[in-house]
Formats: structure tokens, C-alpha cells, sequence
């Protein structure tokens, strides 16, 4: 089960990469857990400072920019 | 605070969020160091922040191995990296961290010497901070 979880406040990039995110967790077919992390506290105990972020299973991924569905799914390889 | 969206540039700090234009994300760094010249690159990267040239972000942060900091330096479209002395310390952070893309400017490069136990003065900032505005426009 991988855990993900979207960084961000809740502009539209960030919801775009939340759906981005589900889109490629169901396209390569893996169980998992999507978190909206939307506190500005909690988004800087990860070290990140510009939204929206993508973490999987505890490491950051990608930040301040959303990548397109494959390149979510390498990601979560 | 948390910038949001990487689009946010000219107001470090802000918490303005974005979905709007997209600009590119620039992060300045310097190595902020204890000499006069790391002053000057301290105060050239605040300068070019302030300006709108980007965002000065923590160079200790990736010194420390924080994942998310680093993260962020190897998706930000262009790091400045503005060392005081031929040490190359903020080089070398970056280098251990990994990141490899960065343009990079350094003081003592620039003909101002090293010296301990003095303050900058106003026209070596603006003297770094030009030539850090020559190597961003070139980046572009």
C-alpha cells in the first residue's frame, strides 16, 4: 500500500496534482492512501517551501510543479 | 511561509497562492559565511530577491540533508548559487546534495578580496548583484 500524500494549500495546481496523483496510482494499478496535506506547519516539516508537493510513502517526489500521469507513475515504482 | 505553486517570485514569504501565470522558479542561494565577502553574497542574494529575481532560500537546509529542500532545488527551474571565496563552500553543498543544476557566481571572482573583520559596502553588493542579474538573464 503506497501512501501518498499532495502538499499544498489548495490553489488549482495543487488539485491538480492530486488528481494527477490518483490518476497514475490507479493507472499502474497499486493500492494506496491519498493525503491532502493543506496545514502550511505540517507542508514545512517536509522542507518544502513552494507547493503543490507529491510524497510517496514518506520522501519527497516533486515540488512546485505537477507532472504529467507517467511521470507520477515512474514515481511510484 | 509556504510559497505557493512556484509562481510567486517577487514577495518572499508570501503566502499568496497562485494558479495563475506561470513564471520560473528561482531559488538563490548564498553561502553566508562570516567573512566580508560572504556578506556581500548574503546580501546580493537578498538584494536580488527583493528585486524580483527570485526566491533566496536556505542553503543549511541542504547542508542538512533535508529531503524536501533538496527536492526543491532539483525541480526549480534555475538555482544561483553565489559563493564569497575560491572555499567554494554553497558549490559544495550542492554538489554533495546532488544537485547539479545551478548557475553560479562568485565573489572574490569578481575582484573584491577577503577580508576578515569588515563590513561590505553598498557598491560591492551592487557589483555582485549585477553580475548575478547578467548570469540569470543568461539562463533564461
Amino acid at each position: 500500500m503506497k501512501k501518498l500524500q499532495v502538499l499544498g494549500t489548495g490553489c488549482p495546481k495543487c488539485k491538480k496534482m492530486a488528481e494527477s496523483a490518483e490518476a497514475a496510482a490507479k493507472a499502474a494499478g497499486i493500492e494506496y492512501t491519498l493525503e491532502k496535506v493543506t496545514d502550511i506547519s505540517e507542508i514545512m516539516k517536509f522542507g518544502v517551501m513552494i507547493t503543490p508537493a507529491l510524497v510517496v510513502d514518506g520522501v519527497v517526489k516533486v515540488v512546485g510543479k505537477v507532472p504529467d500521469v507517467e511521470a507520477i507513475k515512474s514515481m511510484l515504482a | 511561509m509556504a510559497e505557493c505553486c512556484g509562481s510567486k517570485q517577487t514577495e518572499a514569504g508570501s503566502g499568496s497562492c497562485c494558479g495563475g501565470d506561470k513564471k520560473k522558479t528561482v531559488l538563490v542561494y548564498a553561502c553566508s559565511g562570516g567573512a566580508n565577502v560572504a556578506e556581500i553574497a548574503d546580501k546580493a542574494a537578498r538584494e536580488l530577491m527583493f528585486g524580483g529575481c527570485g526566491t533566496m532560500f536556505c542553503l543549511a537546509g541542504l547542508g542538512a540533508g533535508i529531503p524536501g529542500m533538496i527536492q526543491m532545488a532539483k525541480d526549480a527551474d534555475v538555482n544561483l548559487v553565489i559563493d564569497g571565496c575560491p572555499v567554494d563552500c554553497a558549490k559544495k553543498v550542492f554538489e554533495r546534495a546532488g544537485v547539479t543544476n545551478f548557475a553560479y557566481v562568485k565573489v572574490t571572482d569578481l575582484g573584491i578580496e577577503k577580508k576578515k573583520g569588515i563590513r561590505c559596502t553598498p557598491e560591492q553588493i551592487e557589483q555582485v548583484v549585477a553580475k548575478c542579474r547578467e548570469v540569470l538573464a543568461a539562463q533564461k
